[in-house]
């Protein structure tokens, strides 16, 4: 720790904050509250937007918690844990990103007065654990299954965990639509782990009624030479063969180099060349191929070859569009065309171009293996389809999660009423200062329904009031009450089909616990005052050590 | 922007540059964004309707465009403002998804948020607003659906597909010749349309514009027209029954793509060399005449030797013909694009009823017609006009009325213009607006009212009274419960769009009611921006 002393002294003459011990953590818990009061306001379904632009200009306009802190571009330290938690929440389940931010500096925000009060960080640390692991017990025992339901039950109940999902999004208009939409594009690809599978296409124009779910792929018309016009544009029951090479005209290697001594030779090595592209041309008409797909070019030459013998062909696929064909239509991948099998070309009921749009796309319609969907999002401005899919992401990855762990909590804060109240009660049952803080525990996750009623501009004390009443009922019928956004009073959210999957909940408040106590037990900030950039990773590095097991740190999303 | 406080009063760095950093939020956040959408909107406003004026832009190469499409003006605008922004694509996703409107949407889309304005001055949750709008759109969309026409049509009786044309030229400058335009278009698309599929590819209608001649001039080609000449100036100008070749490779000696180095070293190799390429040329000539065709189109160049033996093997060649073009003239004669002159075969030549080349006035320009081609399916509008501006205009008015043709095509329901439409779902939505209990209600209403701005609008650029002119509409609208009844732009004398024959087709309606309703929503849904001050 000696060598640490001699920035301390830099940072000193700076004026920089380094303070430690008591004022440095409380002034963390500021920073972080500071941060959570960024993204409160797009809780809920009269949660609002916000409008990013960055130094590049390019604009984001976003409600899912997690983009809006990539894109606030956090340099504090303590703050920055906030991001990361968002980050996790959304690769592990993809929703409920603000709420566990939210939550995060909802529990450090109790824990101040306590620390004011000079209570040990270490100590509100175990009562938040203890809390915790109570409050995720209780999440699991209220947790309603839904297995065993027949198939088309079980699609009418995703749709409403997707609803919920949606309804505090921009598309939140049309979330029926898209909900049955994104059931269906989950239920396509089944069990199978490949999220990839399911694109989402965007297409400027039209309103967001006109998006479709094709049960196979669509991409859009690729470059295309002349000739291409002519080429049949509808198949029926077509065989693919997909490929990954050039179909050009073009020397076969680049350093080589032909002499030639006699002109009457001349004649020979053009003839070379073209038999070359010829050949390969001639078996993929051989192979039985209707449509052909590459990854790499496909030349005018060959795309008028092609469009001769009744082909379609498109060059220059995307790899991810073709792999999708791949998986769809059940092909495989060809880096030669010789020795073209049948088994490795794939069908398609439909094969068709179509004007979406402004656009034209190909599209694959019902492949054998069906185990891809796309989505295709029509939408009035760029800006709005992005934050479609944004929306549609969250909701997909709801959907799979309700899939696997096929259990659900009624939203709306009604969850979260219900566990504050166990843990309050729980409290009582304790001697002690944890009575304190596993009280405040329980006060702090009384945010969400109160930040639902202040987004949608109701009395969140007077809504919390009667929620409490409910809630505290003996007979435990008025568990699932939460906030109705509609009309400002409290209804039964499992009745009115406000649902989230379990995980959510569970994961947000691990993950929100977990980075309260890491930031409890943070008392000293050191920073490299030299280098503006470094700051932050360095000091977030030191501090992110702390954390268990790197669950899903960094990881990108999609 | 200083996000929070330490207790010592000192801001916390949270942000990158936090200090170089503004931030609006709330209440000032939304009228800000209002502000900046209503000025677009107030921008566009004159342009609408048969009144309407144009606007005149000058790029940053000193290039003008003068133009009345609101899509154009708008994309020409360069606008910097993020919210400006937004209005510009939905401008633009209206030309994309309709092509026409695209004034209109903007239009409605600045009156709906003025109408926002008041109702967040009145306390309103901008969300509830949001959902009172969407929940109207809704409502009017419907209403529309069930006032509108169905537009019988075919082939032969297009009559009601030039009425509504003309109805979308009516506002642009070219509308003296409305009529022989719209004709030319409705002709276009019934041309290229598969009725079938009702589906119309409107890259099989090539629009070529030339500076000279009037505007009258304008007309149909049945094939197509390539601005080239003949190769050689002594080719015959005119080819009746031409059979012809569509080559993509050079009249010139075969090149491999390997790199090749050939050694001369004695005058006979050179001899042989030379002898080798003119008998090339010979046989790709010979080659082509064997096949018999009459004319040889080529997308490259060939030299002067080459030139020189097709003029002397009486074979009429154009050459230095573009992709697209050729591949349009292939489509037109159902001739197929030859790579290498091996391929070349008899069925693979385009045949065309008559190739004429045809210069204008005293310019020495040329232009090749391609006419009477085996397959209809590929159509030249051939625009002409007094200055470049002009043609460029006419270009976007003939594209507006390709795209409504199209619409109808696809959908033959039709809606009454003028503002009749809108006047009409005014009343139809303020009078669900009742039906709604809650803060709704007010949002409803606001966004009939805002309905009426797009009549006032015509209005007021037609030169009229704006509000005596809508209340009279309305209430006779109200009285005779008849859809009809819209502004009297030009003074016809009678309000009834029927009798006025002005249409407009009903997916364009609908399709400018609800991006207009959606990008509002979008609007009023921010209530935090956060930017570089620099912006």
């Amino acid at each position: 720790m000696a060598s640490m002393m001699q920035p301390q002294i830099i940072l000193l003459k700076e004026g920089t904050d380094t303070s430690q011990g008591k004022a440095q953590l409380l002034s963390n818990i500021n920073a972080v509250t500071a941060v959570g009061d960024v993204v409160r306001t797009t809780l809920g379904p009269r949660g609002m937007d916000k409008l990013i632009h960055d130094d590049k200009g390019s604009v984001t306009i976003s409600n899912d918690g997690a983009t809006i802190m990539k894109l606030l571009d956090i340099v504090h330290p303590a703050a920055k844990i906030l991001v990361d938690i968002a980050k996790s929440q959304d690769s592990e389940v993809g929703d409920g990103t603000t709420t566990v931010v939210l939550l995060a500096a909802e529990f450090l925000k109790e824990a101040k007065p306590f620390v004011e009060d000079g209570v040990h960080s270490q100590n509100l640390i175990r009562s938040y654990r203890t809390a915790s692991t109570l409050a995720i017990e209780k999440v699991k025992e209220l947790a309603v299954s839904i297995e065993g339901k027949s198939v088309e039950e079980k699609k009418g109940l995703l749709a409403k965990c997707a609803a919920t999902t949606l309804s505090s999004k921009l598309i939140g208009g049309e979330k029926e639509f898209f909900a049955t939409m994104v059931v269906d594009a989950v239920m396509a690809i089944g069990n199978d782990d490949r999220l990839n599978l399911i694109g989402i296409k965007k297409v400027p124009g039209g309103n967001m009624r006109d998006s479709f779910l094709v049960d196979g792929v669509a991409f859009k018309k690729t470059f295309s030479y002349a000739g291409f016009e002519q080429q049949p544009k509808k198949f029926l029951n077509p065989k693919i063969l997909l490929l990954n090479i050039e179909l050009e005209l073009k020397s076969e290697k680049e350093n080589a180099e032909i002499r030639l001594s006699d002109p009457s030779q001349y004649q020979s090595i053009v003839d070379a060349e073209w038999n070359i592209i010829y050949d390969k041309l001639d078996k993929c008409v051989e192979s039985g191929a209707k449509v052909v797909l590459s990854r790499l070019a496909i030349g005018d030459l060959a795309t008028q070859y092609f469009a001769d013998r009744d082909i379609f062909c498109a060059g220059r696929v995307a790899e991810e569009d073709l792999n999708r064909v791949a998986a769809a239509a059940g092909g495989t991948v060809q880096t030669s065309v010789n020795n073209i099998i049948s088994e490795v070309l794939g069908t398609c009921e439909i094969f068709e171009e179509k004007q979406v749009g402004g656009e034209r796309f190909n599209i694959f319609s019902g492949c054998p293996s069906g185990r891809t969907a796309t989505i295709v999002l029509r939408g009035g401005a760029d800006q709005f389809i992005e934050e479609a899919e944004r929306s549609l992401h969250d909701a997909i990855m709801i959907v799979r999660r309700a899939v696997k762990n096929s259990t659900v909590v009624p939203g709306g804060g009604a969850i979260d009423m219900e566990i504050s109240k166990y843990l309050r009660q729980h409290s009582r049952t304790i001697a002690g200062k944890s009575q304190l803080f596993i009280n405040s525990y329980a006060k702090a996750l009384e945010v969400i329904p109160r930040q639902l009623c202040d987004n949608a501009g109701f009395d969140a004390t007077d809504v919390l009031n009667k929620l409490r009443q409910k809630h505290a009922m003996q007979s435990g019928e008025g568990a699932s009450y939460g906030v109705d956004i509609n009309t400002g009073g409290i209804a039964d959210s499992y009745a009115n089909f406000v649902w989230e999957p379990a995980v959510v909940k569970i994961n947000a408040i691990n993950a929100a616990t977990e980075a309260a106590c890491l930031i409890l037990s943070v008392d000293e900030t050191v920073k490299n005052p030299k280098s503006e950039s470094a700051q932050g990773d360095a000091a977030a590095g030191a501090m992110g050590r702390g954390r268990g097991g790197g669950r899903g740190r960094g990881m990108r999303r999609r | 922007m200083a996000l929070a406080f330490d207790e010592f009063g000192r801001p916390f760095i949270i942000l990158r540059e936090q200090d170089q950093k503004t931030r609006l939020r709330g209440i000032d956040a939304q009228k800000a964004n209002i502000a900046a959408g209503k000025a677009v909107a107030r921008i566009l406003r004159s342009s609408l309707g048969p009144k309407g004026m144009d606007k005149m832009l000058q790029g940053p190469d000193g290039d003008v465009t003068i133009s009345n499409d609101g899509a154009t003006i708008l994309e020409q605008m360069d606008v910097d403002n993020q919210i400006a922004k937004l209005m510009v694509e939905l401008s633009r996703s209206q030309d994309y998804e309709i092509g026409d409107g695209t004034t209109g949407v903007v239009v409605m889309a600045g009156a709906l948020l003025e109408q926002a304005e008041r109702q967040l001055d009145r306390g309103i949750h901008p969300i509830r607003i949001a959902e009172g709008y969407e929940t109207a759109s809704r409502v009017a969309v419907e209403h529309l659906e069930r006032i509108a026409q169905k537009f019988e049509f075919d082939v032969n009786n297009y009559e009601p597909l030039v009425q509504t044309c003309m109805t979308t030229l009516s506002s642009k400058i070219v509308n003296r010749c409305k009529r022989s335009l719209a004709e030319i278009a409705v002709k276009a698309v019934l041309a290229v349309a598969d009725l079938e599929r009702r589906d119309v590819n409107l890259d099989l209608i090539k629009v070529e514009g030339k500076v000279g001649g009037k505007l009258e001039d304008t007309e149909l080609i049945y094939g197509i027209l390539v601005d080239k000449d003949m190769s050689h100036p002594q080719m015959p100008k005119q080819i009746e029954d031409a059979h012809i070749a569509i080559l993509t490779c050079p009249f010139e000696p075969p090149k491999p793509k390997t790199k090749h180095k050939v050694d001369i070293d004695t005058v006979e190799k050179f001899e042989t060399l030379r002898k080798q390429e003119q008998q090339y040329f010979d046989e790709m000539v010979q080659k082509c005449k064997d096949v018999g065709a009459t004319l040889v189109i080529c997308q490259w160049g060939f030299d002067d030797e080459a030139n020189h033996l097709l003029m002397h093997r009486n074979l009429p060649a154009v050459r230095w013909v573009g992709g697209v073009e050729l591949e349009l003239i292939a489509i037109a004669t159902g001739g197929r694009i030859v790579p290498r002159f091996q391929e070349l075969t008899p069925e693979k030549l385009g045949k065309a009823g008559m190739v004429r080349e045809k210069s204008f006035g005293t310019t020495k320009e040329r232009m090749l017609y391609i006419e009477h081609c085996a397959n209809s399916k590929a159509v030249t509008i051939f625009i002409r006009g007094g200055n470049k501006m002009m043609i460029e205009e006419t270009k976007r008015s003939i594209h507006d009325a390709l795209c409504v043709a199209r619409n109808l095509i696809r959908n033959n329901s039709i809606v009454y213009g003028g503002g009749a439409a809108e006047i009409t779902c005014s009343l139809a939505v303020d009078a669900a607006g009742d039906k709604y209990p809650g803060v709704e209600q007010y949002a409803i209403r606001a966004f009939a009212e805002a309905l009426d701005s797009v009549p006032m609008a015509l209005a007021e650029n037609s030169g009229l009274q704006p509000i005596e002119t809508l209340s009279a509409v309305k209430s006779q609208q109200i009285k005779e419960n008849i859809p009809f009844y819209g502004i009297d732009c030009n003074d016809v004398g009678t309000n009834d769009m029927r009798e006025q024959n002005v249409f407009e087709t009903l997916i364009g309606k609908q399709q400018q009611i609800l991006l207009a309703t959606q990008v509002v929503k979008m609007i009023l849904k921010i209530d935090d921006v956060i930017s570089n001050s620099e912006y």
